[in-house]
C-alpha cells in the first residue's frame, strides 16, 4: 500500500497482520498469570501454545527487523509474560501436598544421609562433652542449663525433686496451649537452624552442639540419682520426633552450608540454589514432627505417668518414623514432581490429538 | 564522536525459553520490593493480632485455654508462612507484590516449585528478623557469648541484610538458597503505530510529500525513535503549532528539503517524514545494515 508514490514501513503490515492475535494472548496469559492454567476453557488450552510460540517468532522478527520501539517493547512485554504462564505456573494437583509428605520427605531425607550423621554426631558430641564435664566436676551444669530452663532441676536438687518433676501433672487445663506454645517455638528453632546454613553452617553447628550440651547436662543429673529409666520414659516419646527434628533441620543448615564451601563443578550460587530447594521440603517434614512432638511433650507427657505406656508410645513413634524415613517414595514418582512445566504439553497435545 | 546521552535503563536478566530465544526481564527494584514486603508484613501482622485477640476473647467467653492455643499455632503460620502460601497458591505473588506488579520466577526459566518458594522464606528469618532482633534485644540473642563471637555474627548479617544491594540480580539471601528472581512484570501496552495513517496525498493526484534516498539517509535509530515520542505527543495535542514548525524546517534544513510544507503543515511534513525514514531504516535492516543515530 504505497499511497502517495512512498512506501509503507514492512512493520506497519506485519503488525496489522498479527495484532488480532497478540490481543488475544494476552488476555490469554492475564487469566492464567492470576489463577494459573486451569482458569482457561479447553479452547483457550488449545490456542496457548500455538499463539505462544507465534508471539516468541514475532519478537524475535520484530528485534531484527521493526524500527518502532514501542512495538518491540510491547512484544517484549507480551513474550515475557506468555513465557511465564506457559511455563512458570505451576498446576496443583489434588492429593501433591500427601505425595510431598509421603514420597518427597523420605527421599529428600535419604538424600541428606551425610549431612544427617554429622548433625546426629554434632548433638552426640555435646551430649557427651556436657556428660563428661559434669561427672567431673557438677559446677558445669549450671554453664549448660540456664537457671530459668531448669526451674530448680540442678545438682543441688534432692533427689525426690527431680523424680516428682518427671510425673508432676503440670497446668490443669492449659495443656493445649502449653502444646501449642511448645510446637511454634521448637518449629521456629528448627527453621532457624536451617537458615543459619547460610552462614557456612557454622551457626547451625553451634546450635546443634549446645542443644547436644542441654542433652547431655540433664541426662547426667538424672542419671547420676539413678532416674535414668524413668527419665528416658518422661523424654523418649516427645523426645523422638523432636531432638529428631532438630537433628533434621541441622543436617538441612549443614547441607546448605556445604554447598557454600564445597560447590563442586556449579557455581555457588547454583549449588547453593540447589541445596536450599532439596533442603526446605525437610524442614518441612520436621515443622509437622515438631507438632507432633508439641501435641505429646503438651498433653501425653502431663496426663500419662506410667513409665511402660510411656516407653511403648516411645517404641511406637521410633517405629513409624523409621519407617516413614526409610521406606517412603521408593517407587520412582519423583519423575512426575520434577517436570512440572511438561504437563501443560501433554494437555494441548490430546487437545490436538482430536483434531 | 559524540552520541546521545546513555539513558537510564532499567536492569534486566535474559532468561533463554526452551524456544530458545532470550527474554527479557526487568528485575524489581528495591524500592518496589520494600514496599511490597511492608504491605504483606502489615497484613499479615494485623490478622495475626485479629487471630489473638479473637482466640482471647473466645477464651474468656468459653473460660477454656484450649483457644488461646489455638490462636498461638494461628499467628505461628501466619508468620512464617504467610509468603510461602500466597507465592504458592498466587503462582509467585503475594498481595503486596501484585499491588506493586512484581512476581517470583525461578533463576533457570522453569516453574517456580514449592520447595523454591520454601526455601527463599524460611531465610527471612535469618535475613530479616534476626538481624531486627539484634537491634532491639542483642543481649536475649548472644546471652553471655564473648565478644570475638558476636562481631563477626553481626558483621555476617550484615552482609546478608544488603546482599540485594550486593549483587547484580538484586537476589537475597533467600532467592540465592532458592533459585530465584524477583521481577517486575509490566502489563504490555501496544502504543498507536503512527506509521500505520494514511499517507498526506493531494487532491491533484501528484505523489504528495516524497523524500530522495539521499534525504532519508541523514538520521538514524535514535532520532527516529525520537520523532515517534514527539508525534505521540502532537497527537494528544501537547506540542504547539510554532514549535512543530521550528522542528520540521530544522529537518527540512538538515536533511535539504526544499518547499513550504514544514511551514505550511508541520504535521504532515513530520508524520510523512517518519513514515518514509521507518520504512528505509527497516529496508536497511533487511540487508543487515542497522544505523543508531545519525553520527554512525
Amino acid at each position: 500500500m504505497s499511497q502517495g508514490g512512498a512506501q509503507s514501513p514492512r512493520s506497519v503490515a506485519f503488525r496489522r497482520e498479527r495484532e488480532a492475535e497478540w490481543t488475544r494472548l494476552e488476555e490469554m496469559v492475564e487469566i492464567a498469570l492470576r489463577g494459573g492454567l486451569r482458569k482457561l476453557d479447553a479452547w483457550q488450552l488449545e490456542e496457548l501454545p500455538r499463539l505462544y510460540r507465534q508471539v516468541l517468532s514475532s519478537l524475535s522478527v520484530a528485534r531484527r527487523t521493526a524500527m518502532d520501539r514501542a512495538l518491540v517493547a510491547y512484544l517484549e512485554a507480551l513474550a515475557a509474560r506468555a513465557y511465564l504462564a506457559v511455563y512458570g505456573t505451576r498446576k496443583t494437583r489434588r492429593g501433591a501436598l500427601l505425595e510431598a509428605f509421603l514420597h518427597t520427605f523420605p527421599r529428600r531425607f535419604r538424600a541428606l544421609g551425610g549431612e544427617m550423621l554429622l548433625s546426629a554426631g554434632i548433638v552426640a558430641l555435646g551430649a557427651l562433652v556436657a556428660y563428661a564435664l559434669i561427672s567431673l566436676d557438677p559446677g558445669w551444669y549450671d554453664t549448660f542449663i540456664a537457671p530459668e530452663l531448669s526451674q530448680g532441676r540442678d545438682p543441688g536438687a534432692p533427689t525426690e525433686a527431680l523424680r516428682a518433676a518427671l510425673y508432676d501433672g503440670g497446668m490443669e487445663g492449659g495443656e493445649t496451649l502449653f502444646a501449642s506454645f511448645l510446637f511454634a517455638h521448637n518449629a521456629k528453632i528448627g527453621m532457624l537452624c536451617f537458615a543459619l546454613g547460610f552462614a557456612a553452617g557454622v551457626p547451625t553447628a553451634y546450635l546443634l552442639f549446645s542443644n547436644g550440651l542441654m542433652l547431655g547436662a540433664f541426662v547426667q543429673l538424672y542419671a547420676s540419682r539413678g532416674l535414668l529409666f524413668e527419665l528416658m520414659g518422661w523424654m523418649l516419646p516427645h523426645g523422638i520426633p523432636e531432638i529428631g527434628a532438630v537433628i533434621f533441620c541441622g543436617a538441612a543448615g549443614l547441607h546448605l552450608g556445604r554447598a557454600m564451601i564445597l560447590p563442586g563443578q556449579r557455581s555457588v550460587a547454583d549449588a547453593i540454589g540447589e541445596a536450599g530447594r532439596r533442603a526446605s521440603i525437610v524442614v518441612m517434614g520436621c515443622v509437622f514432627l515438631f507438632a507432633v512432638a508439641g501435641v505429646i511433650e503438651g498433653i501425653f507427657r502431663q496426663s500419662v505417668t506410667d513409665d511402660s505406656i510411656r516407653y511403648a508410645l516411645a517404641l511406637f513413634n521410633f517405629t513409624w518414623l523409621l519407617a516413614w524415613i526409610a521406606l517412603g517414595g521408593r517407587d520412582g514418582s519423583e519423575a512426575r514432581l520434577r517436570f512440572g512445566g511438561t504437563r501443560i504439553k501433554a494437555r494441548s497435545a490430546s487437545g490436538s490429538e482430536a483434531a | 564522536m559524540g552520541g546521545p546521552a546513555p539513558q537510564k535503563e532499567p536492569r534486566t536478566v535474559e532468561i533463554i525459553c526452551p524456544e530458545a530465544i532470550p527474554l527479557r526481564f526487568e528485575l524489581g527494584s528495591i524500592t518496589a520490593r520494600t514496599m511490597a514486603f511492608f504491605f504483606d508484613f502489615f497484613l499479615l501482622t494485623f490478622s495475626g493480632v485479629i487471630a489473638i485477640v479473637g482466640m482471647v476473647l473466645l477464651g474468656i467467653l468459653s473460660g477454656m485455654l484450649g483457644p488461646l492455643g489455638l490462636g498461638i499455632v494461628i499467628f505461628f503460620i501466619l508468620r512464617q508462612f504467610y509468603f510461602a502460601l500466597f507465592e504458592t497458591l498466587w503462582h509467585g505473588t503475594t498481595p503486596g507484590k501484585r499491588l506493586l506488579g512484581l512476581r517470583v520466577i525461578s533463576k533457570d526459566g522453569s516453574s517456580l516449585g514449592v520447595d523454591a518458594v520454601l526455601t527463599r522464606n524460611l531465610m527471612r528469618d535469618v535475613e530479616l528478623f534476626l538481624p531486627l532482633g539484634i537491634i532491639a534485644a542483642p543481649e536475649q540473642l548472644f546471652g553471655d557469648v564473648p565478644g570475638w563471637i558476636v562481631l563477626p555474627a553481626i558483621g555476617w548479617m550484615l552482609v546478608i541484610f544488603a546482599l540485594p544491594l550486593l549483587n547484580r540480580e538484586r537476589m537475597r539471601a533467600g532467592d540465592l538458597a532458592a533459585g530465584t528472581l524477583v521481577v517486575f512484570l509490566p502489563k504490555p501496552r501496544l502504543l498507536f503505530d503512527e506509521a500505520a495513517r494514511t499517507s498526506y496525498a493531494p487532491a491533484d493526484g501528484s505523489p504528495g510529500l516524497v523524500f530522495s534516498p539521499r534525504q532519508l539517509s541523514f538520521y538514524g535509530e535514535h532520532e527516529l525513535e525520537t520523532l515517534a515520542d514527539l508525534i505521540r505527543k502532537i497527537d494528544e495535542g501537547k506540542v504547539e503549532f510554532a514549535d512543530q514548525t521550528i522542528i520540521a524546517s530544522t529537518i527540512a534544513k538538515k536533511i535539504g528539503f526544499e518547499g513550504l510544507e514544514p511551514w505550511q503543515m508541520p504535521t504532515l511534513f513530520l508524520r510523512a517524514f517518519y513514515k518514509q525514514q521507518r520504512a528505509e531504516l527497516e529496508k536497511a535492516l533487511l540487508f543487515g545494515k542497522r544505523k543508531a543515530n545519525k553520527w554512525e
